[in-house]
């Protein structure tokens, strides 16, 4: 189950923050979200150390906790894409195709005259289309 | 998923926008008209650049980017590709188009050739039209992360080169 989507821009400024879980964790979610981020960091700028190539934007599993994992995807315009999930078990192509329609949300809501880039998101439709994309993502469902 | 609009709507939004800024808004002020159309160049090249470069992996070094600039983005907005790149390779590129698209429909008045140093009219709106794609160009290429200056030139019609220098 997914528990928190967050979009985060290039100056490491949060754009979007959604939490799905209902409990009074949010607090915490979005400290997740914060750690990866370093993660990140460091991931793109060593890249002789990680085994990901320098090009791919999906960045794969970045940070498992004990109840948590948190997965990452950086655009071209380093714009950060993070899901944290609680699911033990999940499928790299299932990852891999909510992140390619999480992003095409993302740059729909953001071709929207009216959104200021750097500032955070506030399209209802953006959201509703998140929770869609949520509610869709069950693993094992494009196996 | 996308809708489709007539290419001859673009041409009259631009030439209708160009023209309200620099006869109505800022009548008195061409400085300000020519700043304001580039800052909505800088927003449009800005949200483009995220459409077109979303199923690209990441870009290596610079001279990739401005690659991408001249041929998926000129073609996306253009519908051809950038004829001719030149580089100094200290951060300044030349980029031309031989048949810029926005100028073919600009007419040129022919009485309006004379030596005084006069500007005609045409020049001037042609100047002002020009500062919406270097904003467009230099939104896409800060959008990437290469802070940029963008400038055009176009001594001879519909030819026009824009050269970018990349801020160190």
């Amino acid at each position: 189950m997914i528990a928190c989507v967050a979009v985060v821009g290039h100056q490491n400024n949060p754009l979007y923050l959604q939490s799905f879980t209902g409990a009074d964790d949010a607090l915490k979610l979005h400290h997740i979200v914060h750690c990866s981020l370093d993660v990140i960091d460091e991931r793109v700028n060593n890249p002789k150390r990680s085994v990901i190539t320098l090009n791919e934007s999906y960045l794969g599993l970045l940070y498992p906790t004990e109840s948590y994992k948190v997965y990452g995807y950086l655009s071209n315009t380093k714009v950060k894409f993070l899901v944290v999930t609680t699911d033990l078990d999940v499928k790299d192509t299932d990852i891999r195709s909510f992140f390619r329609r999480f992003h095409a949300a993302y740059v729909d809501a953001v071709s929207n005259p009216f959104h200021v880039p750097g500032k955070k998101i506030i399209s209802r439709i953006f959201a509703v289309r998140v929770s869609g994309i949520v509610k869709a993502f069950a693993p094992g469902t494009y196996g | 998923m996308g809708r489709e609009v007539a290419e001859s709507c673009i041409d009259g939004v631009i030439i209708e926008m160009v023209s309200a800024y620099g006869r109505r808004f800022y009548a008195t002020k061409p400085e300000l008209a020519a700043h304001r159309i580039e800052a909505i160049g800088y927003q449009v090249g800005h949200q483009l650049i995220e459409r077109y470069t979303m199923e690209r992996p990441r870009f290596n070094d610079h001279l990739e980017v401005i690659k991408f600039i001249c041929k998926d983005f000129w073609q996306e907005l253009f519908k051809k590709q950038i004829d001719n790149l030149k580089t100094n390779h200290k951060g300044t590129f030349v980029l031309q188009d031989n048949n810029f698209r926005w100028l073919t429909r600009i007419s040129i008045d022919p009485s309006s050739d004379n030596n005084d140093g006069s500007q005609g009219s045409s020049s001037e709106a042609t100047n002002l039209l020009l500062y919406f794609p270097c904003g467009i160009i230099r939104g896409a290429l800060s959008n990437l992360g290469i802070p940029c200056a963008v400038s055009a030139d176009s001594s001879n019609l519909p030819f026009c080169s824009f050269m970018v220098r990349i801020k160190a």
